[in-house]
């Protein structure tokens, strides 16, 4: 009766005579299909990809686990053999051959209509690449961090708003009922009022040295892969290990950041604003191309008078995870459904209704779907991510120019400090630039 | 004098004004060696070496008499020193040398204990308090107990059985125990150490020690005990201080167990421990970390002017060390002005200069981009034409015009 059920009645339809290798034709996104241009709480949400290495298809993964939810229709990837593998598990969901291929995500936003889109890229890419999906009006489900530099979180943050679309961060611990239990424990004042946080996060690894030059492998575009990062020669480094090089990361520090500092600021009310002033010191490999440092131990203070230690977690008394010290008590969560306390009471704690209710996901990749649908916001918005990272790279500012640096977290700007500042942003290589909001 | 050179350390931070002082200024230390189940004879004048370095101590080696010598020829005047180093594992000295090292050390001498002295006098009660925990020797439960890491658990392990082994030659993972020691300040919390006989099984009185770090014994690296051992150890011991370290097992030329950085600066920091209780040394910009094990051939840190000629030279094939040691340079301004234009000179002065390649421009122009100023502004600007370094001069040029 109503475009949707015509819908539904399609997908059936097509399931049924895919038996026969009869050509489909294109999926038609849900979106399409709502009334007065809404999106309707309907069917399987149009999906596509860009980025599909390791975690881009464990996001796939996750979404094609639940029922009925996605449909993935197109996959981007600067690596054919991430993008065949992408195609074929959305083609063996989708049961036809028809998920379409590309190699370069910018015609795969000007062809492609679509619901959402799932991103899981370097970090050098996600200001020009998830602002470009922004603008496209198309629903984000996009790794953490979501920026490498302040100022590409900044882009972002205005470009969702903007485009009043729904964005869901993967930074999924917050679905975890563990972690949102010691985060609603905390910030109920469960330990009293919150005087200090510890985050604790990996140390880096053993370096490789310097790989010698090598010829680029037939199945990477190595020049696309760069994108807006400083050319360097190819080393046989590219996927997954990019995290380790400070052109497109900044390590474990940052790769963790939109977990573990996630959390604590969640619990402490943080979420929403930065430190006035961060000092520290990073531990810097020697030499090689991995450059990150593999050990960083960083003090942020917040205008209410909050301190949070952000360190590797062999530095930390409770490790791994997030803890909360108020003038009551602590309570640390971590993964593994890790959570512990003072007092081991604090933990049965039930919080009233009439108390600070924490947003209630049991899956993260469920939650961003049923609020595509829904129009409410997600669990994990641009702007608590934006916040997370922003306090990672912060540390990182203030661990490279060595000083005790000022932050004005509503300006979004240091004071009065122009080394700092610099680091705020990266010029892009030619031709590459932010996309104007 | 001494208190005026101390007070001047600690205000100036100028280590290197010291070394080039006259070497007597130092705190006069023995270095004791002439026996040994080590190569005694390379390790000693490389500890000499290692500690000299810092401009905080004078060293002299003083050799004992052969295996079945007459020890009552080795009578050291102990009472000259603030720092005594064992590099010995030999024969009993005399009752009345015993007797004037003991008087030394209770009195508030210093004592660094290295490597295998820890396997020394296993019989001399007030010895194996001094060092905490020792091997080999006949030690076994009578002389203390087990004392390790288990799961980052401290245990005191009283289980009878012989003190003293290691496992085939390995590089391990130092793991940093008391962070706020002083020894230990500022030092990762994880770091690689060259390759080296893995101490373990040692027991002793382990009386007022604190384990400053220990390392895993993986029996799958070629036999270990799969406990965490302690590598450094912090004893008092009446009004004196000792600084154990199990590492450095000497191979030609030192090799990389007493050439890693990480044990030339921990025995460095626990000797003037062991002397003061404080330690003002910085950590330096190359002390290893979890990404690998950092050697120093010639056991001496890099110093800028050294860093900044090598720069030039650089190219992708080779170590970006250099690079490493400017970027501390960098940090440790800690936004001085002064000092970073003063770096910024001399990097433009590079990065200007004829024999630079361009791919030592390009890793100035990374560092400029944020670090620079003004007086940076025009070099970068004639880089701009120059096809080889043109989007690191661009890059450069676009962060530091940025703010204006």
């Amino acid at each position: 009766m109503t475009d949707k059920s015509s819908r539904r009645e399609f997908v059936k339809q097509s399931a049924k005579v895919v038996a026969g290798a009869i050509i489909l034709p294109n999926i038609i996104p849900a979106s399409a299909l709502g009334k007065g241009g809404s999106t309707p709480p309907s069917d399987r949400i149009v999906i596509g990809a860009i980025g599909t290495g390791s975690q881009g298809m464990s996001n796939m993964r996750d979404f094609l686990e639940l029922k009925n939810a996605v449909q993935f229709v197109a996959v981007c990837d600067v690596d054919s053999l991430h993008l065949a593998k992408a195609k074929q598990i959305a083609d063996e969901a989708n049961k036809n051959t028809d998920c379409r291929t590309y190699g370069d995500y910018r015609e795969f936003l000007e062809k492609e209509k679509l619901d959402a889109v799932s991103i899981a890229l370097p970090d050098h890419w996600h200001g020009i690449i998830y602002t470009a999906a922004v603008n496209k009006k198309l629903h984000v489900y996009g790794e953490k961090p979501i920026c490498r530099t302040i100022n590409d979180g900044k882009t972002i943050v205005s470009a969702v708003k903007k485009n009043n679309i729904i964005w869901q961060t993967g930074s999924w611990q917050r679905s975890q009922s563990h972690f949102h239990h010691g985060a609603e424990l905390a910030i109920n004042g469960r330990i009293g009022k919150i005087k200090y946080i510890e985050v604790g996060l990996p140390d880096g690894g053993k370096g490789i040295g310097t790989p010698p030059v090598k010829d680029v492998p037939a199945e990477l575009n190595w020049e696309m892969w760069l994108g807006p990062a400083l050319r360097v020669p190819y080393r046989g480094v590219a996927h997954w290990d990019w995290r380790w090089i400070l052109d497109y990361s900044g390590g474990q520090l940052t790769d963790w950041a939109g977990h573990h500092i996630d959390i604590a600021n969640w619990g402490a009310g943080l979420e929403h604003t930065g430190p006035v002033e961060i000092s520290g010191k990073g531990v810097y490999p020697l030499d090689g191309i991995y450059n990150a440092p593999v050990e960083y131990d960083f003090l942020c203070k917040y205008a209410n008078g909050i301190e949070m230690r952000v360190a590797n977690a062999a530095r930390l008394p409770h490790g791994m995870g997030a803890t909360w010290y108020g003038d009551l008590g602590w309570i640390h969560v971590d993964r593994g459904n890790r959570i512990s306390a003072s007092d081991s009471a604090i933990l049965d704690e039930v919080i009233g209704e009439n108390e600070i209710r924490l947003y209630k996901s049991d899956n993260h990749w469920q939650n961003f779907i049923d609020c595509v649908r829904s129009g409410k916001q997600a669990i994990a918005p641009i702007e608590v991510a934006y916040r997370a990272i922003s306090v990672a790279l912060l540390g990182e500012i203030a661990m490279t120019t060595g000083e005790t640096i000022k932050w004005d977290p509503d300006k979004e700007e240091f004071i009065d400090n122009a080394r700092a500042s610099k680091l705020l942003s990266r010029p892009y290589r030619q031709p590459w630039q932010l996309p104007a909001v | 004098m001494k208190k005026q050179l101390l007070l001047l350390i600690i205000v100036t931070g100028l280590l290197s004004f010291i070394s080039s002082c006259n070497k007597e200024s130092g705190y006069k230390t023995l270095i004791i060696t002439g026996q040994n189940n080590h190569d005694w004879k390379t390790s000693s004048p490389i500890l000499k070496q290692i500690l000299d370095e810092t401009g905080l101590f004078s060293s002299e080696v003083m050799i004992t008499p052969d295996k079945g010598g007459d020890m009552a020829a080795f009578n050291p005047d102990f009472s000259k020193y603030k720092l005594v180093v064992l590099d010995y594992n030999g024969d009993s000295w005399s009752d009345k040398t015993n007797a004037a090292f003991l008087d030394f050390v209770r009195n508030g001498g210093g004592l660094v204990i290295y490597h295998a002295a820890d396997n020394s006098f296993p019989g001399w009660k007030e010895y194996n308090e001094m060092i905490g925990l020792g091997g080999w020797g006949d030690r076994n439960e009578k002389d203390g107990p087990y004392v390790y890491y288990k799961n980052d658990q401290l245990v005191v392990d009283t289980a009878a059985g012989p003190g003293g082994t290691h496992g085939k030659r390995r590089e391990f993972i130092v793991r940093t125990r008391v962070a706020d020691h002083p020894v230990m300040k500022g030092l990762p919390a994880r770091w690689f150490h060259g390759t080296d006989e893995l101490y373990s099984l040692l027991r002793g009185p382990a009386k007022n020690m604190d384990i400053l770090a220990t390392a895993f014994a993986d029996s799958a690296a070629g036999g270990g005990t799969m406990r965490d051992e302690p590598m450094l150890m912090a004893i008092t011991f009446e009004k004196g201080r000792v600084f154990h370290t199990a590492m450095g097992h000497a191979d030609e030329g030192g090799g990389p167990a007493m050439q890693c950085a990480g044990f030339i600066v921990t025995l460095q920091r626990g000797a003037e421990w062991a002397v003061t209780g404080n330690v003002t040394q910085e950590v330096p910009f190359d002390f290893p970390s979890a990404a690998g094990v950092v050697l120093r051939p010639d056991f001496k840190e890099i110093t800028l002017e050294e860093a900044l000629t090598k720069l030039g030279d650089y190219d992708i094939a080779k170590s970006t060390k250099y690079l490493t040691c400017l970027q501390s340079h960098i940090r440790n301004a800690g936004g001085d002005v002064g000092k970073l234009l003063d770096l910024e000179k001399q990097m433009v002065t590079i990065l200007t200069g004829k024999d630079a390649t361009p791919a030592a421009k390009k890793l100035l122009l990374r560092e400029l981009s944020w670090m620079g100023t003004e007086y940076s502004v025009n070099a970068i600007k004639g880089l701009v034409t120059d096809p080889e370094v043109k989007d690191e001069a661009e890059y450069a040029l676009a962060r530091l015009q940025s703010l204006k």
